[in-house]
């Protein structure tokens, strides 16, 4: 069975797509991302710029309007990116579901 | 004050503008290859370099907003220099503006490409200067057919040498001239490819910081 390219994410990718199931500007994404991580992944900034540049190329994610207050762009997940992220969360729960019999 | 530099390596170039900061000299902006510093009191300064253009102004904007965002200020760099300087403002942020090496080594392949087209657009120029002929490697072989002086070669004793030392500098340029484009066309390729070899070095990982 042939699986999607993008797949396996990568942590990070999979942060991201996570934090932006909710609408948010970029600093607000390497927030999230450090929450929904337990303080494990921690981004920089170049590091993100580059990552949203990415995912827009992809169309895994997309603008969705400007603040007014601060003219910060906002970003939120797209239906194909969150298609990629059901099927990388399947993969990850069968990969638990198989260790788990096992050690 | 100003100092005239290039640098091929970004980890080079951010190390020597950290320690003239902690010998006072403050770095303030960058043009072409000159930088410029301003006298201030000895600072233990994290400057970090990013190489990016922009299309819009609105994602410059962005790139700039999502750096000032996590603790770090803008120094010099518009959105069509490439190369853009931030210092580190806040202590409790992090300490490069990278957080994995692929992101890290992607800069150098910006660089790199950057270069890569800067000497591609080159060819169009050589193809012309060899097609008419203006390139002409012959002098090299032949020094004296730059010089127009009529009858320098006949001279003797110090009328030759001041006709001789006079003429000299026209010569060169005449003669010469012609080697400036392809003169730079290997050196942006010079370029391009350190670049390149750095892309390959940080992505291998073999640079760990």
């Amino acid at each position: 069975m042939g699986r999607d390219k993008h797949l396996p994410l990568t942590e990070t990718v999979y942060y991201i797509l996570l934090a932006l199931t909710e609408p948010a500007h970029g600093y607000l994404i390497i927030q999230k991302v450090e929450e929904l991580s337990n303080g494990q992944v921690r981004m920089a900034a170049g590091t993100l710029y580059g990552a949203i540049e990415n995912l827009m190329k992809l169309k895994f994610i997309q603008p969705v309007s400007t603040d007014e207050n601060n003219r910060r762009k906002v970003y939120a997940i797209t239906d194909q990116g969150l298609a990629i992220l059901r099927l990388d969360m399947e993969r990850m729960r069968h990969m638990i579901a198989v260790t788990g019999d096992r050690i | 004050m100003k100092k005239y530099k290039h640098f091929t390596n970004f980890d080079k170039e951010e190390k020597w503008l950290n320690d003239m900061a902690k010998q006072g000299y403050r770095f303030v902006a960058k043009r072409s290859f000159c930088y410029e510093f301003a006298a201030d009191a000895p600072d233990n300064a994290i400057i970090k370099v990013d190489y990016r253009t922009f299309k819009k102004k609105e994602d410059f904007e962005e790139y700039l907003f999502l750096f000032e965002d996590s603790g770090w200020t803008h120094l010099s760099g518009s959105k069509s220099s490439g190369y853009q300087y931030f210092r580190k403002a806040d202590p409790r942020g992090s300490d490069d503006i990278f957080s994995d090496i692929d992101s890290k080594a992607g800069r150098y392949k910006r660089l790199a490409d950057m270069w890569e087209t800067m000497a591609l657009t080159f060819i169009p120029i050589l193809t012309a200067l060899l097609v008419s002929k203006a390139i002409d490697p012959g002098v090299l072989l032949d020094p004296k057919s730059i010089y127009y002086t009529p009858g320098l070669w006949d001279m003797e004793g110090a009328a030759f040498w001041r006709a001789f030392l006079f003429e000299t500098p026209f010569a060169i340029l005449r003669g010469c001239l012609w080697a400036i484009p392809p003169l730079t066309f290997a050196l942006y390729l010079i370029f391009a490819y350190k670049a390149h070899k750095q892309f390959k070095l940080t992505q291998e990982n073999k640079i760990i910081r």
